[in-house]
């Protein structure tokens, strides 16, 4: 009973804090405006120099042109959604450097929890345009069924995916509370994640391969459950039920970097700004 | 209300070196050492009551008061709010502070006013009913609702500082943190702000604690001041009980007639300036009367006036040292 | 009072490289992040060049050598001005910040220098040793290729620069300027051939691009240093690149003139 009134509890707050986004957006329209030009043009672009080098060199391992637009496509939204849940953990060391979290340490609810959702970034929905976009396209080129359980399918991947990602930002921020410094890794972060998440992860050697499956769980964001969806090689052994893992896995990261962050946290509440 | 017992706080500092060679060197080594911020604090408040603590930059009294609104956690001690300990039971326990960091602010810039108390609403969870009622209070005392539907980043210092004091009285907390509230603030809005505190002190019962550095402040609100420095208790008490303890002097100013100044056996001349000269004495010691009598037997007095020691010297005297040790602060007998 | 204000900005500079070295996480980090970046892009030409051994008169070697100096370029042609300038400007300081005795442009490019040449040590051997190292020994094609790509990163260095300035100084007419900024990012990350060269663009995109300044902050000098040019691209390509310089200049001390009317008479 306790916990049915805490869980109500925080659904209120989300959704006030959901509400509150919105009303941003008709707050600023011009600042809406800037971010459609600028996200779907990087990922538009980004997406026609796949189309360049495919075109010059044929298939990247094996991956034809309507599958990697299906890869890219769910990496785009996957990486949308983090931007508008996770972003504040690209700046988490600007928070630990500036004492803001002291603010949510005076309020009744999880502090991760209130760093993350009092801030949603609702500006991040300009990304999830052009990932549906490609992702579309790459659904027809690769005649994707529109099944009940493949839509199943999808949204169990993309939960995974975003927690994951998400997860890794945190994971990343929380180091702020041990070096006390504001540097963000937020543009190499999302570098690493284009690179291993938009093109197929066996054209990197296996070591690579091995560390971004068993130890950064990078893989698993978009190329083993698209590669078991599509029924195209996967690199290291073939996963059954990849797609079960990628929620599965998603939510052990967020769990794991959950604890770190507040252990963190620990290090803040007794050392200060 | 608020119980702290053997409160310490230790911080551990990394050493920087200078310099190019430091700053290399620094890449591949840190050095730490151990400073203690708060050695062993032991104080009551009671419900109701307005503390003052005061102390020069990095006494210890921010660190204190981070501690007892369960920012920071005690390297040892208790800290018991309402008789629960805070740092056992924060998120309980917080749903009675409120808490207002001068310059830092707790609204939402982008959007009106009236959106960040209503996401306060459901974070402390306070029902429709009770927000309209505690919103008209606090509307009677600080004129807030005619800004409820102003963008926060539209607003002046002034205002802001207003919605935030609303903002952390919303959920009406027993006790209320103010840290350095009236900091940058012009005239008109200091007033407001004092008014405020002095308002919901005596009609809701809160109990204020407020660190600051602005006398008036303390002369205004304060029944009771703490003077925390290194780290450490130096004085605890009523302001008039605290001024007559530790500067238990008066001055006496005396204009002559003539540039000729003469020395006192009663008290100190600490400052001439002309034909006018200052007399410091201690109060149980002597009077005003008596000095003038021996004063007025060898010369001319146009005029005399005589100067209370007060808060300034309370400050001067926490802030320059150990005031126990500097019962005489200043006067050489 | 000229040689007085030349300490300044050699002062600026001076704190600068300490400021930089002053966070030994944040170098280990980026250095990690760069070389992770590094290797995957090594490894992606080589997966493509799997199957092909010379593709649009390309071979894999050359890309290689492609991609270590490009991730050299990088860490060269980092700049936070636009950063700077927007903070300024949302802080509300600018005006303070220009009426001082200094240059506030050239303080900023004092800044971008210091800030260069720690991340010169810190960052650029450190990739150029594990580049050598795990890809490949990035060789010149030769020696006046090396001479002549040190001067057209040099000019590559000044079209960054005012590129950068130039978006910053928007800030003043535009108040959210966040999102135009990424939109530099992006255009230069994806059209100035730091990830994919050019030579694989389509024909008609290339002609476009060649016309645009982006291509002569990276595609330039790389394409020099691995000697992927005739006589005649390498005198054009010079030639465009030295105008752009010229031409960013000239915007740029108009926009500076305008800015500092604006400041001087609004007070920011």
């Amino acid at each position: 009973m306790k916990y049915i009134k805490t869980l109500t509890h925080y659904f209120e707050v989300t959704f006030a804090c959901i509400r509150m986004a919105i009303l941003t957006i008709v707050e600023y329209p011009s600042s809406i405006a800037g971010w459609l030009l600028s996200n779907p043009l990087q990922f538009i672009v980004g997406f026609a120099t796949i189309q360049f080098v495919v075109q010059e060199f044929g298939e990247i391992n094996g991956w034809s042109y309507g599958q990697l637009a299906f890869l890219y496509g769910l990496s785009v939204i996957s990486h949308a959604l983090s931007m508008i849940f996770f972003i504040q953990g690209w700046f988490m060391g600007y928070y630990v450097l500036e004492g803001e979290f002291d603010r949510y340490l005076t309020r009744p609810l999880g502090v991760l929890y209130q760093f993350f959702f009092t801030q949603i970034n609702i500006f991040g929905i300009t990304d999830l345009l052009p990932g549906i976009v490609v992702f579309l396209y790459g659904c027809h080129k690769v005649g994707f069924a529109w099944s009940l359980q493949n839509i199943l399918c999808i949204l169990a991947l993309l939960i995974g995916a975003t927690l994951i990602r998400g997860g890794i930002y945190i994971l990343i921020g929380t180091t702020s509370f041990f070096t006390r410094s504001a540097n963000d890794f937020g543009q190499y972060t999302q570098e690493i994640f284009d690179k291993t998440t938009m093109y197929p992860l066996s054209m990197y050697p296996e070591s690579l391969q091995f560390l971004l499956t068993y130890l950064i769980p990078i893989g698993w964001v978009s190329f083993y459950p698209v590669s078991s969806m599509l029924g195209v090689d996967n690199g290291l052994t073939g996963f059954p039920g990849a797609i079960g893992l990628t929620f599965v896995i998603g939510i052990a990261v967020i769990v794991v970097a959950g604890i770190f962050f507040n252990y963190g946290l620990k290090k803040y509440e007794s050392a200060g700004n | 209300m608020i119980e702290i017992k053997h409160l310490s706080k230790e911080y551990h500092v990394v050493k920087k070196e200078e310099g190019f060679k430091g700053a290399l060197k620094s890449l591949v080594t840190r050095e730490s050492r151990v400073i203690a911020a708060v050695q062993d604090l032991n104080f009551h408040i009671k419900p109701g009551e307005i503390v003052g603590f005061i102390g020069p930059n990095g006494a210890g009294k921010s660190t204190t008061i981070k501690m007892m609104s369960g920012i920071l956690t005690p390297t040892f001690g208790e800290i018991l709010i309402a008789g629960k300990d805070i740092t056992k039971h924060r998120k309980e326990v917080v749903q009675n502070i409120g808490v207002v960091f001068g310059q830092r602010s707790q609204l939402n810039w982008d959007l009106r006013l009236g959106e960040s108390f209503e996401l306060l609403r459901h974070i402390y969870q306070i029902d429709k009913k009770q927000y309209e009622e505690t919103l008209d209070v606090l509307d009677e005392i600080l004129g807030v609702r005619e800004l409820i539907d102003k963008p926060v980043r539209q607003m002046s210092l002034g205002q802001r500082v207003k919605g935030d004091l609303v903002a952390a009285m919303l959920h009406s907390p027993k006790v209320l943190f103010l840290d350095e509230p009236t900091i940058g603030l012009d005239v008109g809005s200091k007033y407001a702000l004092r008014k405020f505190v002095k308002e919901i002190n005596e009609k809701r019962g809160t109990t204020v604690i407020l660190t600051t550095h602005d006398l008036g402040d303390i002369e205004q609100l304060c029944d009771r001041i703490i003077i925390i420095n290194h780290g450490k208790l130096v004085e605890d008490g009523n302001l008039d009980a605290i001024v007559d303890r530790i500067a238990p002097f008066k001055t006496l100013v005396v204009e002559y007639f003539d540039d000729q100044i003469i020395p006192s056996a009663l008290g100190e001349l600490i400052e001439t300036n002309g034909n006018i000269a200052k007399y410091k004495f201690l109060k149980h010691e002597t009077t005003a009367a008596k000095i003038i009598e021996e004063l007025s037997a060898k010369a001319q007095i146009k005029d005399i006036s005589i100067e209370e020691a007060g808060i300034d010297d309370i400050i001067r005297i926490a802030y320059t040292g150990d005031c126990r040790t500097q019962n005489t602060y200043g006067i050489h007998w | 009072m000229k040689q007085k204000n030349g300490n300044v900005y050699f002062y600026v500079y001076k704190t600068q490289i300490l400021k930089s070295l002053a966070y030994k996480f944040d170098v280990y980090g980026n250095i990690i992040m760069q070389t992770i970046i590094m290797i995957a892009t090594a490894f992606f030409w080589k997966a493509l060049f799997r199957n092909a051994t010379m593709v649009k008169g390309v071979t894999v070697d050359t890309m290689m050598t492609y991609t270590v100096i490009s991730s050299m370029l990088s860490v060269v042609l980092t700049t936070g001005v636009e950063r700077r300038i927007t903070d300024s400007v949302q802080k509300g300081t600018i005006a303070i910040d220009m009426m001082r005795p200094v240059n506030l442009f050239k303080v900023f490019f004092a800044e971008n220098l210091g800030t260069v040449t720690a991340l010169f040590f810190q960052n650029l051997l450190p990739i150029f040793l594990i580049g050598s190292l795990f890809i490949k020994l990035p060789t010149p094609s030769g020696l006046p290729e090396l001479l002549l790509f040190l001067l057209s990163l040099l000019l590559a260095f000044f079209i960054n620069w005012y590129l950068s300035v130039i978006f910053g100084m928007w800030a003043f007419s535009i108040i959210q300027m966040d999102a135009l900024i990424q939109v530099k990012k992006h255009l230069i990350r994806l059209l100035s051939g730091s990830m994919i060269p050019l030579w694989f663009f389509p024909e008609w995109l290339r002609s476009i691009l060649e016309c645009l300044p982006f291509a002569y902050i990276y595609q330039m000098p790389l394409t020099i240093y691995v000697g992927q040019y005739t006589k005649e691209s390498l005198v054009r390509g010079l030639l465009v690149q030295t105008i752009w310089v010229v031409v960013l200049f000239t915007i740029f001390r108009f926009m500076e003139k305008r800015v500092t009317d604006k400041v001087m008479i609004q007070g920011g």
